[in-house]
């Protein structure tokens, strides 16, 4: 999860009162925000762009601007700007009102009870049109949907534009999905002659100026894609397209090119007294989700800013002023939140509550009760969420904790149980027991043990790395892998694993079982197949099973030294329960042992006299 | 008195050499002739004095022992000895700076044999040019005294020498000068020793005619079990503290310890256990807890799909699986608006490897929708993480879920506190958190005394009826899914997830079983 830095002096000027850090933290946890804590920030504001680089009390500054790319180790070329305190959170991907110190403070403001209830969101009347071209809505430049609004005056000073900033790029990550489903330009409106035209313009033939160049020609949108970073960046989204979304204003002159890059002609500045803001995307309900919680968090950090609406007009469709700020509906019912919290509320509390999550309440009786959820809160999908809210503004810490009264029998996995009792005998053996992990490679799980690849091993598409790329089907490799890694370790090393390994299986349900499994792993200068073979027969007698052997020359083992055991009483022609002997010195060369090593595993239900394939319940309950 | 008094064999043997022997033999000679080691003998003559029998005489000399210094003096030569016999070759004369060259001589310990070069009156200084007198002339066929004595010496058992065998020497040598050969040359050591003369007192002599010596036993065999013979043998005490062998128990790993409790607290409290495949179909892991089809967890670069078996069957019960996408779409029948999003039932039927046991709980509301009903199912679970100190691609959690009419957000909080509180840890706290399958969600820390601070341990909730009614649910279900290593890591003080799995076999045999 990505973390935001909250500068705390601009929160406290939105709550309206000064927070000591320990209430602040306090509070906030209970609302369930993920504090990392507080820290103090140094700021070095790039003198060619304006941007603000922020850097840790140790960290130097980097060579170049990221923005602009200006070398910021040039002299003159940056100034330092007073260290900012600010409060350190994980961002919760559900609740993007609360990525900045507006909606945070919003927020904060109900909690603490200093204004509780609907946030006022006025939207004045339409300053003017977007026209929406047809071309975005043809699969060749997909990306249909587009609101907007225009927002003045703004006072982008200090810590307001990096805010502004910072707002736009998290929102792209929590509603955007990396800017596929929406992205937000921003742009300053004086630079900028209305109508606006929302199109897809031909990549070779079409050009302008990207933000950042200092090259007095425009780009053709297909070099944007090449060369600029963040064309680089997000190229992957516009890529398979003949023509590419463009902004342009009634001039021609270029907004943006979404969801790449803006142009540098409407950039935005700390002196821009008026802003036009779009949000594009492939989701109705994210860009306007997004667009109502840019423009009514900007609104929280500049109270005087009105939010004037845009009309957007597409052919054959009613015009749509946006952004629609109007709060939504839903009813919560006093009696299920206090079955589904257990928890002795009454209407009265429950509306203060609700209120205090900044939720309006209409006036009204009985158990119902009619609730207007603001317009940022994309979260609210149902009575639940809002039952919730309730119990965050009660505060989890003062739920009372109760059991339940009903009775229910406890029944363990039969499995389970043998495998405690396995473990039993082979601690009894003397053996330690080791964990090691069901992912592993074909080199580990078998060419290292000189067979061929299993052809029955699940095998991961995505692998984060070659040495995971399946899932187990024996359990001895791994132990070898621990004798390796362990060979400069005092002697005797006496191991063993009980775990489930994994097998493809076209008649399981989801085409793979499990399948439980103990092994044991033996190394010392005598180790030899009279000890495993003597661990055998304890494993067996202590589960009643009757052993009869024949070699086995499978690796690892050295042949005429590994053996297969079958038990007669555990299914028609004998079940095959355990394979032990001396494992190859080819093997022990390669994993770089120089004692000799023995080595067991067996099949744990098998052992116990049942078939391996009732081993899981969820299985045996498919096939009845 | 008629009964024969039974001493220590070794005591009896050892009052028997003295009887023999005239008081002239330490304590050494007389390990050397009974075979056996000096402090059996030092402790058997300490005993025997106390009880009068026996004399030690104690007497405290010096030793002189050769030093490496003059050892070398012994095997190469001289200094003063090379110097000459170097100027001897070079006609009788050579320059102080050739010295080292010629010689060999490390050049920090010519000064000091210019020293004695002179006081020996061989050479003469002549600005930087040393000549040869005619007392050096007749040096150099003749080795000193001094010389005599070291070689003498060298030749010697551990090259020493005690002050009272000196005149064995081949040569008569003063005090004084021995004690020059150790203070300025540092050719010898002079060692203070105490030598002990045991003798037999006329009482020992006297006791000796009557004791006889005890039969001692120290390992007990069958044989003198069977014999009887260990009653008249004496047994030996044992140096308790002595060090031994180590021997290792066989144990049960750490993690294991923690899994096997935490299925017990939960069996305790009425918990059935279940099970799910770590193949799972992405409808189970994903769509069926209501998380998105475009969620960010769902992605390739979280989630580890899987190239064999790539797809899965759907549910072969096609109405859940219908009012599963309507849940996804538009709510459905569930009360919900819903993601608002097309459902995809081919993203639904990709193979992954589970990525929470929340998969198996799922399953087990489809199968047995009305309550009461406790499951749990304890497992290992796969994100796409690398194996770092923090993070492992595998890992293993507990989910359960109570399926109860009256089950609320309380009795939810309620469960998770008796959990820890059995595991150990009663001092936990609960902060609102959210995900997509639960509503009211819920995180649980618990305090760790030592780091102060709080530790993240998982996640709970009550499930959303976006999940419960597609499965054919009507009634609360109150869930959870918890990790376990962090558990065992608080337990055992691992400082790493990694060193769970990676075992160290030290620290697997040193890993104490009960730990404090």
């Amino acid at each position: 999860m990505p973390v935001v830095g909250i500068p705390i002096e601009l929160l406290q000027e939105v709550v309206g009162r000064s927070l000591d850090a320990q209430e602040l933290q306090k509070t906030l946890s209970r609302m369930g925000c993920d504090l990392e804590g507080l820290q103090v920030v140094r700021r070095v504001l790039c003198r060619r762009c304006s941007f603000i680089s922020e850097l840790g009390a140790q960290e130097e500054i980097p060579p170049d601007c990221s923005e602009c790319g200006a070398e910021l180790r040039d002299e003159g070329a940056t100034e330092e700007l007073p260290d900012l305190e600010v409060l350190r959170m994980e961002l919760l991907a559900v609740r993007p009102d609360l990525f900045d110190p507006g909606g945070l403070g919003r927020a904060l403001r109900g909690y603490l009870g200093l204004e509780t209830g609907l946030p006022k969101a006025t939207v004045e009347e339409p300053a003017f049109d977007l026209h929406v071209d047809d071309m975005v809505t043809k699969p060749t430049s997909l990306r249909p949907y587009i609101v907007a609004a225009v927002l003045e005056p703004v006072r982008l000073d200090g810590e307001r534009i990096k805010v502004l900033m910072k707002l736009q790029e998290n929102l792209h990550w929590a509603l955007g999905r990396d800017r596929r489903q929406a992205s937000i330009g921003v742009y300053d409106l004086d630079t900028v002659e209305p109508p606006i035209t929302y199109t897809a313009e031909d990549p070779q033939a079409f050009s302008f100026r990207p933000l950042g160049t200092t090259e007095a020609d425009g780009w053709p949108l297909a070099r944007i894609l090449e060369e600029h970073p963040k064309g680089r960046g997000y190229s992957h989204l516009l890529q398979s397209f003949t023509h590419y979304p463009i902004l342009a204003d009634a001039q021609g002159q270029v907004l943006s090119m979404p969801p790449i890059i803006n142009s540098e002609e409407t950039r935005v500045t700390g002196d821009s007294k008026r802003l036009f803001v779009d949000v594009t995307g492939m989701n109705p309900r994210a860009i306007s989700s997004a667009l109502a919680i840019f423009v009514t968090s900007l609104q929280m950090l500049m109270p005087e800013m009105r939010i004037r609406a845009v009309t957007v007009r597409r052919e054959g469709s009613e015009p749509m002023p946006t952004p629609d700020l109007s709060a939504a509906s839903h009813t919560v019912r006093v009696s299920e939140a206090r079955r589904i919290l257990g928890l002795p509320l009454e209407r009265a509390q429950t509306v203060e509550l609700l209120e205090r999550m900044r939720h309006g309440v209409l006036k009204g009786n009985g158990d119902e009760i009619q609730v207007q959820t603001p317009s940022y809160r994309n979260d609210i999908m149902h009575e639940v969420d809002l039952i919730e809210d309730i119990a965050i503004a009660y505060g989890y810490d003062r739920v009372p904790q109760v059991l339940l009264p009903t009775t229910t029998l406890a029944r363990e996995r039969p499995v389970e149980l043998l495998s405690q009792r396995a473990r039993e005998v082979l601690a009894g053996l003397g053996l330690v027991e080791v964990v090691s992990l069901v992912l592993t490679n074909p080199e580990v799980n078998d060419t290292s043990l000189g067979r061929a690849p299993s052809e029955n091993a699940v095998i991961v598409a995505n692998p984060i790395s070659r040495d995971q790329s399946q899932l187990r089907t024996q359990l001895i490799p791994g132990l070898l892998q621990i004798l390796s890694q362990n060979r400069h370790r005092p002697l005797p090393q006496s191991l063993f694993e009980i775990g489930d390994v994994t097998f493809l299986d076209a008649k399981s349900e989801t085409g793979a079982r499990e399948e439980r499994h103990l092994a044991l792993a033996i190394v010392h200068p005598k180790a030899g197949f009279a000890e495993v073979k003597a661990a055998a027969e304890a494993i067996a007698r202590e589960f009643e099973c009757t052993l009869s052997l024949e070699p086995y020359d499978e690796p690892p083992f050295l042949p005429g030294r590994g053996a297969r055991a079958l038990c007669r009483e555990c299914g028609p022609g004998g079940a095959e329960t355990m394979v032990f002997g001396e494992v190859h010195p080819e093997v022990l060369e390669k994993l770089g042992i120089s004692n000799p090593v023995v080595v067991l595993e067996g099949v744990l239900m098998a052992l116990a006299g049942k078939d391996p394939l009732d081993q899981d319940e969820w299985r045996r309950d498919r096939s009845s | 008195m008629g009964q024969t008094e039974r001493i220590p064999e070794i005591e009896y043997r050892l009052l028997q050499a003295l009887a023999k022997s005239r008081g002239d033999l330490e304590v050494e000679d007389l390990a050397a002739r009974l075979e056996t080691d000096q402090a059996q003998i030092a402790a058997a003559a300490v005993l025997l004095e106390r009880r009068g029998w026996v004399e030690i005489r104690v007497d405290e000399s010096r030793e002189w022992i050769l030093t490496p210094l003059g050892k070398e003096a012994v095997d190469e030569g001289w200094p003063e000895r090379r110097i000459i016999t170097a100027m001897d070759e070079s006609g009788g004369s050579l320059s102080i700076q050739e010295i080292s060259s010629k010689t060999g001589i490390d050049p920090k310990v010519v000064g000091g044999a210019l020293r004695f070069l002179r006081e020996r009156e061989w050479v003469q200084q002549e600005g930087p040019v040393l000549n040869l007198t005619s007392a050096g002339a007749e040096a150099l066929g003749k080795e000193t005294d001094e010389e005599v004595f070291l070689s003498w010496l060298s030749g010697r058992d551990q090259e020493r020498v005690h002050e009272t065998d000196l005149t064995d020497a081949p040569v008569p040598l003063a005090d004084a000068a021995i004690n020059d050969l150790a203070r300025k040359r540092k050719f010898l050591d002079a060692k203070t020793r105490a030598r002990r003369f045991p003798s037999l007192s006329d009482e020992g002599r006297r006791a000796l005619e009557t004791v006889q010596p005890q039969m001692e036993v120290s390992q007990l065999t069958p044989e003198i079990l069977a014999a009887g013979t260990w009653r008249e043998a004496r047994l030996k005490a044992y140096d308790v503290g002595l060090d031994v062998e180590p021997v290792v128990a066989g144990k049960i790993h750490p993690l294991q310890r923690v899994i096997q409790e935490t299925r017990k607290a939960f069996l305790q409290m009425g918990f059935t256990e279940i099970a799910s495949p770590f193949v799972e179909s992405s409808f189970w892991d994903f769509d069926a807890l209501f998380q998105p089809q475009d969620h960010p967890a769902r992605e390739m670069q979280d989630t580890f799909y899987l190239e064999k078996p790539g797809r899965v069957e759907l549910p072969r019960d096609s109405a859940t699986v219908e009012r599963v996408r309507a849940a996804h779409e538009d709510g459905g029948e569930t009360g919900s608006r819903g993601w608002e999003i097309p459902w995809d039932p081919e993203l639904a039927r990709g193979a992954v490897l589970r990525t929470h046991t929340t998969a198996a709980t799922a399953r087990a509301v489809a199968k047995n929708p009305e309550g009461p009903r406790r499951v749990f199912c304890v497992g290992q679970v796969f994100r796409r993480e690398a194996i770092t100190f923090k993070h492992l691609p595998v890992f293993i959690q507990v989910d359960g879920i109570i399926i109860d009419e009256k089950g609320t957000f309380a009795n939810l909080l309620g469960t998770l506190g008796q959990f820890y509180t059995s595991m150990g840890f009663p001092h936990y706290e609960f902060r609102p958190a959210f995900f997509p399958y639960t509503e009211p969600s819920v995180e649980v820390f618990i305090y760790y005394e030592p780091k102060k601070t709080w530790v993240e341990m998982g996640g709970a909730g009550v499930f959303r009826p976006e999940v419960t009614r597609p499965l054919g649910c009507e009634v609360p279900v109150l869930a959870w899914g918890l990790g376990l290593e962090r558990l065992a890591m608080l337990r055992y003080q691992v400082l790493h997830m990694r060193d769970l799995y990676l075992a160290d076999v030290q620290w697997l045999k040193d890993a104490p079983a009960c730990p404090s």
